[in-house]
């Protein structure tokens, strides 16, 4: 068959938080088993050393930490659903999204592609608990439990439109679901597929079973071919792989942690018992997966054995694979079980022991299998050509195959050979890219739905980034691939990996940083590129620029090309070699053509792509050819021919700036026929060019009157009537270079205003010489049309500050400026903070171009940190008098547990709410409907985005609305469905409809305080959960009289 | 079987920090700077402790782990094939746990064994020997190979030196810190350099060290003994006789006449020094690679630094030779490559 690769993994099992810790514990050689957690059950209430009926016989098994904390803010799940649903497919949920960011992919852009997701799974505790409380049975509680949620919702939430589904054959639960996700794969059904396994205990339903079938050891734990062996210990986990073709994964220089190779899936039929182990149908299911995989049993170099570590189970599995492997007693295949370490999973079983498989290929080196020094001399492993994994097994180098069993209690079994990954997908090669890439600088940047979830994440990756030495490059770029997607947008620069970490752990403790560093866009950006004119220039003008980012080199070089036939010299020699000359006309202008061309482009090949541009004066050049109206070598012509003609003139002009406005100097220039109006940069910023004798003679008068007056330092009166000379010569080579209508909308300084379909042509450029620059006019008609950012491309800050000043908004308003080049120093550092400027403000960047080809390779950052604030369980199963399962006069409704209480917020929300009793009405419906808590909804959170409403709650909260309201009437879904953006959207419209609230006292939801955490008052609901625990624990002490 | 041929697939180095010039150790330590220029030649040094707050930023664990990153992410290496690391210091950051596996942790690799050579100028070479030795004996086929030294810790920055004998003087101009770190493999991979003979010989038998650096512990740390002892005029005597044998005995294991070397890799002792034994060891053909002048005396990061800047150069075919001695107990050692 195809191999299929694991790209993704993400899991949790006892004493593991995480795929890490996890392998550091079988590395370890280490036990996540221990006492039953008081939350789960009453151990003691259950135990009976000698297993009498109705008991078990240990109070030890594997559980997981922390199975009750689900982040529903982030998955938009609301309270209420939460508390509703199945612990499994919240742990499913956050295990799937983590596993999808570990194979290098923002799980969004999954979003509708026929992705699948196959659960293995076998507990179905929590819906015994609920589903059987039917007082309490709600919407919620339908969709909050099933085998087929734990699939679904992933499909659901993450909007994957492939198979999703739930399976259910005991132990082997998962390990068939990675078959059936192999085969989806293999017939094309889906390009990614997710396969998760989950089992978490509530109650002691499966161990008193295990007991009462001789299967449980006395200390909860499985000793896999152990001399001790005596049965089983129950495990708990959550695992989820994300599988592709593994063509597919190479092609997208995807990192593989391994290959599977072949799985194959059979039963025991009608064996010796229904729940018997049945030697022949595993040996069958061994041969049918090492011919699916095309390998010997001799190749295999070590197998994951189901190893339950119960007398029977261990022998059966042991003469399976005898069967296969017997005949290699010198090279025996190397065996063991992961069950000794975390107990036995059951559903999750076959997840466990996949992913130990696959990172025991990926790390090239196989955990001990925990008891197996003390072997069990009696099945004889060696003559079966076994040997137990006493001590670690480092793999050589080279392909490895390795085996995977996992057997159901039913009949059915499972097996998967699996084989490490081909060397280059281990460390897949940098990604391909036409042009050079690279800008001496690295933009991290990460995503989050909120404030505090940043800063979790921050901390997160900054710990990662410190744990061990991590090259900057890569792990940058994977943030800027894989963290992306969420409303707050943060970004920072670095250059090395240790300034990184400083920054991450900066920004997660000063709120005013983590502020600067974040945006949350709105709105689609508008960007403008500014093109600066003479003046701007100096000696080595992004020069350290050149020198550290090879994509800005490669732009300037083409444009140096472009030039050198008409220049005769290297403007960039010029430019790195800090020569003064770059002040002459003649250099000047290719100069400032050049270095706004390259920094044009480089942005552009950044993917900052601009919707208006404007060039000053001169800068009008570069800016033609982003507008694609003139070609990079016409341009270059042009702008080489109009520096040189002009340095040709005589010197003797001069340029005065005055801050008058341009009809008060009307008069003035009118008398004096060699000076011009040069340029009107605002309403009262104004420069006048020309003779020099003539500006002596308008300054001095001006300066009589008290006006401020400056004479620029140029070599000639550009835009004045002593450029006429060049005319002529310069119209001759325009025409021959021609020129466009722009394709992107170009503020013409000549006009004063957006080009409206008139070409960039040879009469533009002659005109563009002697004519007045119209900065001011064409600066505000671009701010009227609402640009989101006003991008610098020149060598120094000057046109952002004069359209600033022109918009006369308050700092922080209007348009962000975002300087690429700030300086003489300015280098990659710079222009790394411009394209996180752009970021945070809604650019969606083309991020290799900013890394340098070797850097461009994955790394696999840690995925991400959920919140582990809000907790949702139910009542612990306790046993009721007498032989009943659950008391009657005791609801187990689930609960929402809120961790932190904070006072009400309610009055900061609502603008004006203390006397607003119908916005009250409203934020308690929502709130009611959804099982939030006051604090937590407020009118400017949407109903579907943010709290997460569906239409069966939307019902729900017009029935509210209608028993809280008086004066609207019957509503109708139809009337309120188009007014539901927002809850304060919903306020609005009921007010319309003339909604007024009766007397708030009067509807007093009290059946609903007792259940729920959702009234407004958070002191009351403390009272309330305090009274609930109180009678819970009188409960329970009744029991234990009782029991 | 043929013995596998051993190659340096790639080669990564760590300097901490910014030089440090002449002129600013001269300021902080009160040394003349013109006495710098003329005696020891070198120009530029790079210190892992901070010269103004006297602060450590960077462990010796830290620059090999730098050097072996920039190793391990070159073209053609792979960090999950590294079987073995072998790291030559005299300066181990503690005596215990060794330094190797600090940088094994730093870069994530575990299961494996490692090695640490406790040696001085030869411990580079040393470490190439051994990761040879390992190669050709078919059992590994990548290994991680590592030499570095943090000698600022016996920079005393408090010291006032203004009226210290030359003797004392040279112990504080002519070193610095730094690390080096190359992929070895059994076939050309990456830069292809093919490790073409390694020399590593003791021959100090009955000869007083012409080195000492001690070390302290609870015991005598209150003793006051000088941490560091250099016998110069046995260096600048024995020195670049031992050289000239190290040259003419690789060449001649190697049957490669002097005038087919196209490079050639002094001992880095300083910069005047190294000129001075390039002129004796007299390869005219052979262009010189040093570059102790702008790295200070780092110890056993100087062949990888060698070695980094040979690969700026070095073409398909061509020919090198390195020399190192360390004079702490004379030991002999040197390596030739050739890129294939």
């Amino acid at each position: 068959m195809e191999p299929i690769a694991i790209v993704g993994i993400d899991c949790r099992f006892p004493g593991a938080p995480d795929t890490g810790a996890y392998w550091d514990l079988l590395m370890r050689g280490a036990d996540g088993v221990g006492q039953v957690p008081r939350q789960r059950w009453d151990a003691k209430e259950f135990y009976a050393r000698a297993g009498d009926a109705g008991h078990a016989n240990t109070t030890e098994g594997g559980f997981i930490a922390d199975p009750d904390a689900f982040d529903h803010e982030f998955f938009t799940v609301s309270p209420r659903e939460a508390a509703a649903m199945d612990p499994q497919q919240r742990l499913l949920l956050q295990s799937a999204w983590r596993a999808v960011e570990d194979a290098g992919i923002a799980p969004r852009t999954l979003a509708a592609t026929p992705t699948g997701v196959f659960v293995g799974i076998m507990g179905n505790e929590w819906a015994h608990l609920h589903l059987t409380d039917y007082g309490n049975v709600t919407p919620q509680t339908g969709s909050g439990n099933g085998y087929c949620m734990t699939a679904n919702r992933i499909s659901y939430h993450l909007d994957l439109k492939g198979p999703s589904l739930a399976v259910d054959t005991a132990c082997s639960s998962s390990l068939v679901a990675t078959h059936l996700a192999v085969n989806a794969l293999l017939s094309e059904e889906c390009d990614h597929a997710l396969v998760g396994g989950v089992n978490v205990a509530l109650t002691p339903a499966l161990s008193i079973f295990y007991t009462q079938a001789g299967l449980s050891a006395p200390d909860g734990r499985c000793k896999p071919f152990s001399s001790a062996a005596d049965g089983i210990g129950r495990g708990e986990g959550v695992g989820v792989v994300v599988l592709r073709r593994l063509r597919d994964a190479l092609a997208d220089g995807q990192r593989v942690y391994a290959v599977i190779r072949g799985t194959a899936v059979n039963q025991d039929g009608r064996s010796n018992g229904l729940t018997a182990p049945n030697r022949w149908a595993q040996q069958d299911v061994l041969a049918a997966a090492y011919r699916r995989a095309r390998v010997e049993p001799a190749d295999v170099v070590f197998t994951e054995a189901h190893g339950t570590g119960t007398g029977l189970g261990d022998m059966m599995e042991v003469k399976a694979l005898g069967h296969h492997h017997a005949s290699r007693a010198d090279t025996p295949m190397a065996l063991g079980s992961v069950k000794g370490n975390i107990g036995h999973t059951e559903g999750a079983a076959g997840i466990a022991g996949l992913i130990k498989v696959a990172l025991s290929l990926h790390h090239r080196v196989v955990p001990a299998s925990r008891f197996a020094a003390k072997e069990n001399r009696q099945l004889a492993l060696r003559d079966h050509g076994l040997r137990l994994l006493k001590a670690p097994l480092r793999l050589p180098p080279g392909p490895t195959v390795a085996g995977l069993s996992s057997f159901g209690m039913g009949g059915t079994n499972a097996h998967a050979v699996l084989e490490s990954a081909p060397a280059p997908a281990a460390r897949p090669r940098p990604a391909h890219r036409a042009t050079p890439s690279g800008i001496g600088a690295a933009v991290f940047t990460l995503t989050a739905p909120n404030t505090e979830a940043l800063r979790r994440n921050l901390l997160t990756q900054a710990d990662a980034a410190a744990a061990r030495r991590v090259p900057l490059g890569p792990l940058a770029r994977s943030g800027n691939r894989v963290k992306a997607g969420h409303r707050h947008r943060f970004a920072t620069t670095a250059t090395d990996t240790a300034e990184l970490v400083a920054a991450l752990r900066e920004s997660a403790a000063d709120p005013a940083l983590l502020a600067r560093l974040t945006g949350s866009p709105t709105a689609r950006p508008r960007i403008a590129f500014l093109f600066g004119g003479q003046g701007s220039q100096y000696p080595r003008m992004t020069a350290a620029l050149y020198e550290q980012s090879p994509l800005y080199r490669h732009f300037l070089d083409e444009a140096d090309a472009a030039l050198l036939p008409h220049t005769g010299r290297s403007v960039r020699d010029l430019l790195l070699a800090g020569d003064e000359a770059v002040h002459r006309t003649r250099w000047t202008q290719p100069a400032l053509f050049a270095v706004g061309y390259a920094l044009g482009r480089t942005l552009t090949e950044l993917g900052a792509h601009p919707a208006m541009l404007l060039g000053h004066s001169v800068g009008e050049f570069a800016a033609a050819v982003l507008a694609r109206a003139l070609p990079l070598d016409g341009a270059a012509r042009l702008v080489a021919a109009r520096g040189a003609l002009m340095q040709e003139l005589p010197t003797g002009g001069g340029m005065l700036a005055v801050r008058v406005a341009q009809e008060d100097l009307a008069a003035r220039i009118e008398r004096e026929p060699l000076i011009g109006l040069a340029a009107v940069n605002g309403p009262t910023s104004t420069v006048l060019s020309g003779d020099l004798d003539a500006l002596e003679r308008i300054g001095a008068e001006i300066a009589a009157e008290g006006v401020t007056t400056r004479r620029l330092q140029v070599s000639h009166a550009f835009h004045s009537p002593l450029m006429r000379p060049v005319l002529a010569r310069f119209a001759t080579i325009a025409t021959e270079v021609g020129g466009g209508v722009p394709e992107i909308p170009v503020y013409s300084t000549v006009r004063g205003r957006v080009l409206d379909g008139e070409a960039m042509g040879a009469s533009y450029w002659v005109e563009h010489i002697g004519a007045t620059v119209l900065f001011g006019d064409a600066a505000t008609a671009l701010l009227a049309d609402g640009p989101t950012h006003l991008v610098e491309i020149g060598a120094r800050p000057v046109l952002c500050g004069m359209v600033r000043r022109l918009d006369g908004r308050a700092p922080g308003t209007g348009p962000a400026p975002v300087l690429p080049v700030r300086g003489p120093e300015s280098g990659g550092r710079e222009l790394a903070e411009a394209l996180a400027e752009l970021y945070r403000g809604g650019v969606e960047p083309d991020w290799d171009a900013v890394y340098a080809p070797e850097e461009r390779v994955p790394h696999a950052l840690p995925p991400y940190t959920f919140s582990t604030e809000h907790r949702f369980w139910s009542r612990n199963p306790v046993r009721a008098p007498g032989a009943v399962a659950a008391p009657a006069d005791e609801p187990v409704a689930p609960v929402f547990v809120p961790r932190q209480q904070p006072r009400t917020a309610r009055a900061l929300d609502l603008p004006g709410s203390a006397a607003d009793p119908v916005a009250d009405a409203v934020l308690d419906a929502v709130r009611l409907v959804g099982g939030y808590t006051d604090a937590e909804v407020g009118p400017h959170d949407r109903l579907y985005e943010d709290l997460g409403f569906d239409s069966v709650m939307i019902m729900e909260l017009k029935n509210r609305l209608e028993d809280r309201l008086t004066g609207i009437g019957t509503l109708t879904v139809q009337d309120l469905l188009p007014r539901l953006s927002s809850v304060g959207d919903l306020i609005t419209f009921l007010r319309e409809l003339g909604a007024a609230a009766p007397d708030f006292a009067s509807l007093g939801d009290m059946e609903e305080i007792g259940g729920m955490a959702e009234t407004g008052d958070m002191e009351e609901i403390g009272d309330m959960a305090e009274i609930g625990g109180m009678a819970e624990n009188r409960a329970l002490r009744q029991e234990e009289r009782t029991a | 079987m043929t013995t596998p041929t051993t190659c340096l697939a790639s080669v990564g180095t760590a300097l901490p920090g910014d030089p440090v010039d002449n002129a600013t150790l001269a300021k902080v330590l009160g040394i003349n700077e013109d006495w710098m220029e003329v005696f020891i030649g070198t120009r530029t040094r790079y210190f892992a402790r901070d010269l103004g707050t006297g602060e450590v930023r960077w462990s010796l664990a830290d620059l090999c782990a730098q050097a072996a990153e920039k190793a391990l992410a070159a073209p053609d290496t792979d960090p999950a094939e590294i079987e073995f690391i072998v790291l030559g210091t005299a300066t181990p950051d503690t005596l215990m746990p060794a330094t190797v596996n600090q940088v094994a942790d730093q870069l994530g690799l575990d299961q494996l064994p490692t090695f640490q050579l406790q040696s001085g100028c030869a411990g580079a070479v040393q470490a190439l020997d051994v990761a040879r030795s390992m190669i050709a004996s078919g059992r590994f086929r990548t290994g991680l190979v590592m030499g570095g030294d943090v000698c600022s810790k016996h920079l005393d920055l408090q010291r006032d030196l203004s009226a210290a004998a030359p003797g004392d003087l040279v112990n504080h101009v002519l070193f610095g810190d730094g690390a080096g770190a190359a992929v070895l493999t059994d076939e050309p991979r990456g830069q292809r350099l093919a490790l073409r003979h390694v020399l590593n010989r003791f021959t100090g038998l009955g000869r007083e060290p012409g080195q000492i650096i001690e070390w302290f512990g609870l015991a005598d740390r209150h003793d006051d003994r000088q941490a560091l002892i250099e016998d110069y005029k046995a260096i600048e005597e024995s020195v670049p006789v031992m050289a000239v044998e190290i040259l003419w005995e690789i060449l001649g294991e190697l049957d490669w006449g002097a005038e087919q070397l196209d490079y050639l890799l002094p001992p880095q002792l300083s910069g005047r020094m190294t000129r001075r034994i390039t002129e004796e060891l007299d390869v005219p053909t052979a262009r010189d690679i040093s570059c102790v002048a702008d790295t200070g005396n780092n110890g056993n990061a100087l062949p990888f630094l060698q070695i980094e800047k040979l690969l700026e150069r070095m073409s398909c075919g061509e020919r090198a030779l390195a020399v190192a001695v360390e004079s702490s107990k004379w030991i002999k050692a040197g390596f030739a490559l050739e890129k294939i």
